[in-house]
């Protein structure tokens, strides 16, 4: 069982970036310059999408399975 | 004083000493010829605007492995394990407002220092208190890297503390004076690459020592092995305090305030290699990076825990924290290697002060300079000064060496004005570039009464009264670190409250310089209608056109060129050498003039000279918009 120590600190990164990610994304498409009819900008958004999920992959990753995997190791 | 790589001994053997003057010699050389490329202010501050995104963001990410990074986060990595990395892996949640605002901003009102915008955006007063704590922070910043170098040369070859920061002072001024920014890039290219590979090459030799990456992975101790520290422990390493002071002060501080990291991406051929070199920097390098300064760490811990013998001493490998990353890289390297490896720790110290030196005759000359000594005077004048102010900048950073390291106090207030500073200024951009309401009185307190209530958050008892609220139940130990939290909340509230209580600027005077007018600021930077029509890049041959007489900012392609580029006459495109490797560095931005009959791109002799070109050589062209 992970304590909770551990999880909280992923619910603020991901939910303080999560705010920050969606003010840059939010004053880009208000003021135009984020134009969602232009491919390249929404190639920009979905890796600004995909690279936030890949990094709450890799956290969830080393938080929850990551740190109890152990193998025998001769000594 | 500076953070110290405590080593019994003298580590390195005559021939990594052999090795590492090498490679100073190298850097040199290669710093000083591509000195030739740089010819104008904008060669020397922002390399021309020409460069790939590949180039910036190796080069970046050099300048963000700090002079003690390696000390640093190897400790870290010794004491706690993978959560070293953390500090390394908040950038991603910054890069929209980075790509979407910020960018585009000081790309399209060129903006040449942070002091300059905020001029811009809030009048003379706010540039000039920008200007004061911007100086202080960087001239100081460079005394502490040539301390930390001499420290380190110190340590790792026995060389006097002075001696050393001296050679390496020396060094880098040599290729800043010659090449500017574009030497800067040029060396950082070579010394991020350097230090990735060694950083890189540690953690392989480690886990390949260890028998394999489960092995390795088995001897951390279990507690080692999570990438976040616990939220509230311990008091010097908790999530919430790193949290705090990395992840929203100084990644703040990093991606908005950075007057190197500014001048860097300004020094990208458009903003569309800005966006790319952001994304592959931040998703790619930084991880990267986090692993070449901690793995040393991580690599110490799991030898120590593993009980492995040191052959040379015939006993178990053993170190302090500290160390970590250099004796596990003794431990790892053969003589020879090793040096390889001390030329990777100097590359971190040697490419962090190049951009600071860089960074500060920028400032000197665009904010100081030009609006107070003299206003109007030919380009050549101030690239003269540009280069004179690189040299007494190096001078003056080699002096604080021995004030640094003679009186304490004063390393340790530099520390705590950087500290104080960060978070103010940081809000004062975000809400800057955010928020049009946000007006010149608001920028003020938020410095100023920011900035001083941080001051004074610094002494007993106020810290236990402003600072403990924002510890969340931890001890003062934690204040250093939860100090950000505070500064960040005490700007905001500050910035809020005067802005609300004066009034708003006018719209007029912050078009280009405030969110919603990114598109705006792209027309007046064009000079016309833009055209953002997505296009192709079009590879052609040189023609040289003497009919192009003006100051060589033209280009004429045939119609159908011009068609598959989708563009028009009057539009902004980029002629780039058809050769990847060279990353930008022979081409020049130019307009779409009417169009040739023949095949090739026409450019006038002014373009081809300063793009380097050959007649007849293979080229590339696309429009920017």
């Amino acid at each position: 069982m992970v304590e909770m120590s551990r999880i909280l600190p992923i619910l603020v990164q991901f939910g303080g970036g999560a705010l920050l990610c969606w003010v840059g994304v939010h004053a880009g498409l208000k003021s135009g310059y984020l134009d969602l009819n232009l491919a390249q900008d929404r190639r920009a958004l979905v890796i600004v999408v995909g690279g936030y999920l890949a990094l709450l992959v890799l956290y969830c990753a080393f938080t929850f399975w990551l740190p109890f995997m152990t193998i025998e190791v001769d000594t | 004083m500076a953070p110290e790589i405590v080593a019994p001994e003298a580590l390195g053997t005559r021939l990594d000493l052999v090795v590492m003057v090498a490679y100073f010699v190298t850097v040199v050389g290669f710093g000083v010829y591509f000195g030739r490329y740089s010819t104008t202010t904008k060669d020397f501050y922002l390399g021309g605007q020409r460069f790939a995104w590949w180039v910036i963001a190796f080069s970046g990410i050099a300048t963000t492995i700090g002079s003690y990074s390696f000390v640093k986060y190897s400790e870290a990595g010794f004491n706690y394990g993978i959560s070293s990395s953390q500090a390394y892996m908040n950038d991603w949640f910054w890069m929209p407002i980075l790509m979407f605002v910020w960018l585009p901003i000081i790309y399209y009102a060129r903006i040449q220092s942070v002091p300059e915008y905020f001029e811009r955006r809030f009048g003379r007063s706010s540039r000039i208190v920008a200007m004061i704590i911007t100086l202080l922070y960087l001239i100081g910043y460079v005394g502490i890297n040539l301390l930390t170098i001499g420290t380190a040369l110190h340590t790792l070859l026995g060389w006097n503390i002075y001696t050393g920061a001296l050679i390496a002072g020396i060094t880098v001024t040599l290729y800043v004076f010659a090449g500017g920014q574009t030497s800067v890039i040029m060396t950082d290219l070579v010394q991020g690459m350097t230090l990735l590979i060694v950083g890189m090459g540690v953690l392989i030799a480690g886990v390949w020592y260890l028998g394999g990456f489960p092995s390795f992975w088995s001897y951390l101790p279990e507690d080692h092995r999570f990438l976040f520290s616990e939220w509230n422990k311990p008091d010097q390493f908790s999530f919430i305090g790193i949290y705090g002071q990395d992840g929203l002060a100084n990644t703040g501080a990093f991606v908005l305030m950075n007057q190197g990291m500014v001048m860097r991406f300004l020094a990208l051929r458009s903003v569309k290699d800005a966006r790319k070199m952001a994304i592959f920097w931040i998703l790619i390098l930084y991880p990267l990076a986090a692993i070449t300064v901690s793995s040393g760490g991580w690599i110490a811990r799991a030898l120590m825990e593993s009980g492995a013998i040191d052959p040379a001493t015939g006993s178990a490998f053993t170190t302090t924290a500290s160390s970590a990353f250099i004796h596990a890289a003794d431990f790892l390297c053969t003589p020879g290697v090793f040096g390889i490896v001390l030329a990777a720790l100097m590359a971190a110290l040697m490419s962090t002060t190049d951009t600071l030196i860089n960074a500060v005759s920028a400032v000197f000359v665009n904010d100081v300079y030009r609006p107070y000594v003299r206003k109007a005077a030919p380009d050549r004048h101030y690239l003269r000064v540009a280069r004179i102010a690189s040299l007494v900048t190096a001078a003056v950073g080699f002096a604080l060496v021995g004030i640094f390291d003679r009186f304490g106090e004063i390393y340790r207030a530099h520390g705590a004005f950087t500290a104080a500073i960060t978070p103010p200024i940081v809000t004062a951009i975000f809400l800057g570039i955010l928020w049009k309401r946000f007006n010149a009185a608001g920028a003020l307190a938020t410095m100023v009464g920011g900035s001083a209530l941080v001051f004074v958050s610094l002494s007993p008892p106020f810290d236990a009264w402003l600072v403990g609220p924002f510890s969340f139940g931890m001890g003062p130990d934690s204040y250093s670190f939860t100090r950000a939290l505070f500064g960040l909340t005490a700007s905001l509230t500050l910035g809020i409250i005067v802005t609300m209580l004066t009034r708003p600027q006018r719209a007029d005077e912050i078009v280009g310089l405030v969110n919603g007018t990114q598109l705006e600021a792209m027309r007046r930077y064009k000079g016309g209608e833009i055209n953002r029509v997505p296009g192709k890049a079009v590879y052609l041959a040189v023609q040289p056109d003497p009919t192009i007489e003006d100051d060589g900012e033209m280009a004429r392609v045939p119609a159908k060129v011009m068609e598959g580029m989708a563009a028009k006459e009057g539009d902004l495109a980029y002629v780039c050498d058809a050769r990847w490797w060279f990353g930008g560095l022979r081409s020049v931005h130019v307009k779409l003039g009417p169009p040739c009959e023949d095949d090739g791109v026409h450019l006038g002799p002014q373009a081809i000279k300063r793009a380097h070109f050959k007649p007849g050589e293979p080229v590339y062209i696309e429009k920017l918009f």
